[in-house]
């Protein structure tokens, strides 16, 4: 362990992310290397939404895969659980922005997989998978595959798939992204009663300023290239929130003060 | 928590469809090889000439004939002609697949392996394989082992670079996602890798299989005692139109038939095929 740190590694309780100074940048072609993010700290309590906000390019995917084990970075120091990260594992889920469910396998053999992969396959397990399908709202389709699944059915295929493992701490990279406003609201709504049940750590990444107000605890607003934590705010709307909060005035206070700090110069 | 999802439609109706739209597909299919027949029919009534081109009732009772009489007087039936073409491509196709896959795979994972093989296999892919037949029949005599090495050469690059691609052309979300749900890297490669990588393989192992017809008729043209392109060139040189086009429409059954077969494998490795 670094110097960087004064906290022991057991002390899971003061975070549950911790992201010390991380700093990460990419060779390419033309440039020798090109800065993703300098110097990000962040810090992460257990049971916290936080929503990662800033412009196109700045770092965020670049800072979840670290965070996911994908990727390491040049220097500083992440931990997850009181744990360095030193590769991908099932205590972190992760949801892409596409779904990436393993194509040539069932909605139940794709959220069997983790236990599978791990033989920790139980009656028990079976009965929770089919719990969680159930949760989900993909009973019927649980022998269909993924080509035969809506984009919204297939994300919360994604979710089971991910759920099953209980993750402490979940990574999700602008997972509705791509959806129409129906299916990303239901999803949104989906993702809000699953963290008031579980209180999974979540961190999500969104360069929706609405989004990130409806969910998030607290909303940290990195600056564009080379990504840097620009300014760490409390979203301060009391849970648990619900769609119809979008209409309230403090919602669109919260949302005007994310956003002005968003656009304002670095 | 359900109530907050819409509920899934069921997917059942959706079989029966497919069902229907298959026995269609094979319908139009046989109707369009029917079409080929009667044209033929056609043409020999008109033309009224066997040696140009016999009826497709001679050619039946033709091939009715060389199932069970040798041909030439000396050679053996229409049925080992087949067994032996079949065993030749059966060696080589196998022999080339395994190599393909070990080459394909050892190119993915080894930086060197792949710099190494890349422009060897660039420049002798646009050679045709029947250019090696006098250099193999040179090296390895008229037997058996020119032939099989000639398939061998064949498959050997097709394999490799379908193999290749289709490990190259896995999503590397797909290998995270399978990481971070707790598989190890092993399972990982097993499972996710090549796994993912099987149907584009099994697209390859169907253009290596149809090259493989290609070439085995034309070495066992040129240098044979058996097989159905020895046949074919017999029957040719003493006039025998029929029996061409009896050895042609052999190779047409079993190149259909190995396609077929592989078709079906692909169909239980790729859910989206179906
Ligand atoms: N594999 C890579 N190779 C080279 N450069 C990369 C790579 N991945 C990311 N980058 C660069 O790092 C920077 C940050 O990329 P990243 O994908 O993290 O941005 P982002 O904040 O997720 O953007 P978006 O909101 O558009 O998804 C960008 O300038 C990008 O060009
Ligand atoms: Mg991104």
């Amino acid at each position: 362990m670094s110097t960087l740190t004064a906290a022991p590694l057991v002390d899971t309780e003061a975070s549950a992310v911790r992201v010390r100074d991380v700093s990460k940048s990419f060779r390419t072609r033309r440039r020798s290397h090109r800065a993703a993010l300098e110097g990000v700290d962040l810090d992460i309590a257990p049971g916290e939404f936080l929503c990662l906000l800033g412009p196109s390019g700045c770092g965020k995917s670049t800072l979840l895969n670290i965070l996911a084990g994908f990727d390491f970075p040049d220097s500083g120091e992440v931990l997850v659980g009181g744990h360095r990260v030193t590769g991908p594992g099932p205590d972190r889920g992760v949801l892409f922005q596409t779904p990436r469910l393993f194509p040539w396998l069932t909605t139940w053999q794709n959220v069997l997989y983790g236990p599978r992969a791990r033989g920790l396959l139980t009656p028990a397990l079976r009965d929770e998978a089919a719990g969680l399908l159930e949760t989900v709202g993909l009973s019927d389709a649980r022998d269909a595959y993924p080509h035969e699944l809506s984009g919204g059915m297939r994300h919360r295929a994604a979710f089971a798939r991910v759920l099953i493992n209980h993750p402490g701490v979940l990574l999700m990279d602008e997972p509705f992204g791509a959806l129409d406003a129906i299916t990303r609201a239901n999803l949104q709504r989906f993702l809000l009663s699953l963290w008031q049940e579980r209180r999974t750590t979540i961190v999500f990444v969104t360069h929706d300023v609405e989004e990130a107000t409806l969910l998030g605890d607290r909303v940290a607003v990195l600056s564009g290239s080379p990504g840097r934590t620009k300014s760490i705010l409390d979203v301060g709307l009391p849970r648990p929130r619900t769609y119809d909060d979008t209409e309230t005035l403090e919602f669109v206070t919260a949302k005007r003060r994310i956003r002005e700090v968003l656009e304002a110069a670095p | 928590m359900s109530d907050v999802l819409v509920p899934p439609r069921p997917l059942t109706d959706a079989a029966p469809r497919a069902a229907r739209r298959f026995t269609g597909r094979v319908l139009i299919g046989a109707a369009g090889l029917l079409l080929v027949l009667v044209v033929w029919e056609v043409a020999a009534l008109v033309i009224n000439d066997t040696v140009t081109l016999p009826t497709v009732q001679e050619t039946v009772s033709e091939t009715i004939a060389k199932l069970s009489e040798p041909y030439p007087a000396q050679g053996h039936t229409l049925w080992v002609n087949a067994l032996i073409s079949t065993g030749r491509i059966l060696s080589g196709f196998l022999l080339g697949t395994l190599a393909g896959l070990l080459l394909g795979g050892a190119m993915a994972s080894v930086r060197v392996v792949r710099e190494l093989v890349d422009p060897i296999l660039q420049v002798t892919r646009p050679l045709p394989p029947i250019a090696f037949i006098p250099l193999l029949i040179v090296w390895f005599g008229i037997g058996e082992t020119a032939k099989i090495a000639l398939i061998f050469s064949g498959v050997l690059p097709i394999v490799t670079i379908a193999t290749l691609a289709a490990l190259d052309a896995v999503p590397a979300e797909l290998v995270h996602a399978s990481r971070s749900l707790g598989a190890s890297p092993l399972h990982t490669l097993v499972h996710v890798r090549l796994r993912s990588a099987l149907p584009a393989v099994i697209t390859g192992l169907r253009i290596a299989m149809g090259g493989a017809w290609t070439s085995i008729i034309a070495a066992e043209m040129i240098a044979a005692t058996g097989g159905v392109g020895f046949v074919i060139l017999q029957a040719g040189n003493y006039l025998q139109t029929p029996l061409i086009f009896s050895g042609i429409a052999f190779i047409a059954v079993l190149g259909f038939l190995f396609d077929g077969l592989l078709r079906l494998l692909l169909r239980a490795v790729d859910p989206t095929s179906r």
